[in-house]
C-alpha cells in the first residue's frame, strides 16, 4: 500500500507543478517541459521511498506489499502510468485533440454548425488549414519528415515509423489511407 | 499466517488484461463499434479479474488479504488501460500517423499542397462529425449540429483544462 500512497501523493505534486509551470513559465514545447517535471518527480519519489519506513508509520502488516522491490517497482509503474496515461495524455487531448476542439468550437459559438463553418472557423476561428499546419510542423520537429522545396519527404526515421503503423493497421484490418 | 497476495494478484491482472487486448483486437478486426466494444470488453475483463482475485483470496486465506489485493488489482488494471488506449487511438485516428502512412504509400514524398488537399478538407471534418454523432456527443438536426448534454459536459471540462493550463486554441 506504500506504493499506492506515495505514487498518489507524487501525482498530486506533479499536477500542481505542471499547472504552475504551464501558467507561469510556458515554453515552446510544453510536452517536453512536462516530461522534465515528471523526471524531477521520479527522483523525489525514489528519495521518498528510500527515506520512509516500510509501513509509513501507520500501515497494518497485512497492507504491506512484499517483497520490497515489488512495492518499489509498482510505485514507479503507478506514477509513470499517471503521467503518460494521465497528465500528458490530458495535455495532448486538450492541446491537440481534433474531436475535442470541434466540441469546444460548437459549445462556444451561437452560429449554425456544419462542416463548412468548421472548415473556416475550427480552433477558435483559425480554420482547418492551421490545424493541419500544426500536424506538419510536429512531424518536421520530430524529424519524421523533411521539407524540400514544395515537397514533404519521409526521413528514414519516418519510414520506419510509417512501416510500423502500416503493419499494425494491416493486422487490425483497418482501411489503408490512399 | 497469510501468504503474500501481490504476485498472484499481478499475474491475474496481467492475464486478464492480455485477454482484454486480444478481445479488443478481435473486435477491431471484425469491425465492431470501436468505443462500445473497447468499453464492454474492458469491463468484462476487469470484472473477471476481480472475481479471480476474490476466489484466490478466499481459497488461500479466507479473504484476509482482499483489502490489499483489490486496490492493487484495480489500480494496475486501470494503469494498463490508460497506457493502452492512447496508443491504440493514435494508430486509429491520428492525422499525423495518416500523413506518414500516405507518404509511405506514395514513394515517401508528396507536394505539401496535396497533403493539405487530402487532410485539411471538409471531408475530414464531415467524417469526424459523423463519429461524434455516433458516439453521442453531437446531435444532427435541420439547422446543423448541436451538442448533446454529454458533449457539452466534455467540451466544458476540456475548455476548463485549456484555461487552467493556458493552452490557447489548440486542436
Amino acid at each position: 500500500m506504500k506504493a499506492i500512497i506515495l505514487a498518489t501523493a507524487m501525482t498530486i505534486v506533479l499536477l500542481a507543478v505542471v499547472t504552475i509551470a504551464l501558467r507561469f513559465h510556458q515554453t515552446a514545447q510544453p510536452a517536453k517541459q512536462m516530461t522534465l517535471i515528471y523526471f524531477g518527480c521520479v527522483i523525489l519519489l525514489v528519495l521518498a521511498w528510500f527515506t520512509t519506513s516500510v509501513d509509513l508509520g501507520f500501515l497494518a502488516p497485512s497492507l504491506l506489499i512484499e517483497p520490497e522491490w515489488l512495492d518499489f517497482s509498482l510505485m514507479l509503474f503507478f506514477f509513470t502510468a499517471a503521467f503518460f496515461g494521465g497528465a500528458l495524455q490530458l495535455y495532448n487531448l486538450a492541446d491537440r485533440g481534433f474531436s475535442l476542439r470541434i466540441l469546444i468550437d460548437v459549445e462556444q459559438t451561437t452560429h449554425t454548425i456544419d462542416a463548412d463553418w468548421l472548415v473556416a472557423n475550427y480552433g477558435a476561428g483559425k480554420g482547418l488549414t492551421w490545424m493541419y499546419g500544426k500536424r506538419i510542423e510536429g512531424l518536421l520537429e520530430t524529424k519524421l519528415v523533411d521539407r524540400k522545396a514544395e515537397m514533404l519527404e519521409l526521413t528514414s526515421k519516418g519510414e520506419r515509423a510509417a512501416d510500423v503503423f502500416l503493419a499494425v493497421r494491416r493486422f487490425l484490418r483497418l482501411e489503408p489511407y490512399s | 499466517m497469510t501468504l503474500n497476495p501481490v504476485p498472484a494478484t499481478l499475474i491475474a491482472v496481467a492475464i486478464w488484461f492480455l485477454a482484454f487486448v486480444c478481445l479488443h483486437i478481435v473486435g477491431l478486426r471484425s469491425r465492431k463499434g470501436n468505443v462500445q466494444w473497447l468499453v464492454l470488453s474492458y469491463a468484462a475483463c476487469c470484472a473477471a479479474t476481480l472475481v479471480t482475485i476474490v476466489t484466490l483470496s478466499m481459497w488461500r486465506d479466507s479473504g484476509q488479504t482482499l483489502l490489499l489485493s483489490i486496490p492493487i488489482a484495480l489500480l494496475t488494471s486501470t494503469c494498463l488501460f490508460v497506457l493502452y488506449v492512447p496508443a491504440v487511438y493514435t494508430i486509429l485516428t491520428s492525422l499525423s500517423v495518416a500523413t506518414l502512412i500516405l507518404l509511405r504509400r506514395t514513394d515517401g514524398r508528396m507536394p505539401e499542397t496535396s497533403l493539405y488537399d487530402r487532410f485539411a478538407t471538409r471531408g475530414i471534418i464531415q467524417q469526424r462529425l459523423c463519429v461524434l454523432v455516433g458516439a453521442g456527443y453531437l446531435a444532427e438536426n435541420a439547422c446543423g449540429f448541436s451538442l448533446t448534454s454529454r458533449g457539452r459536459a466534455l467540451a466544458r471540462a476540456f475548455a476548463f483544462i485549456k484555461r487552467l493550463w493556458c493552452l490557447g486554441p489548440g486542436g
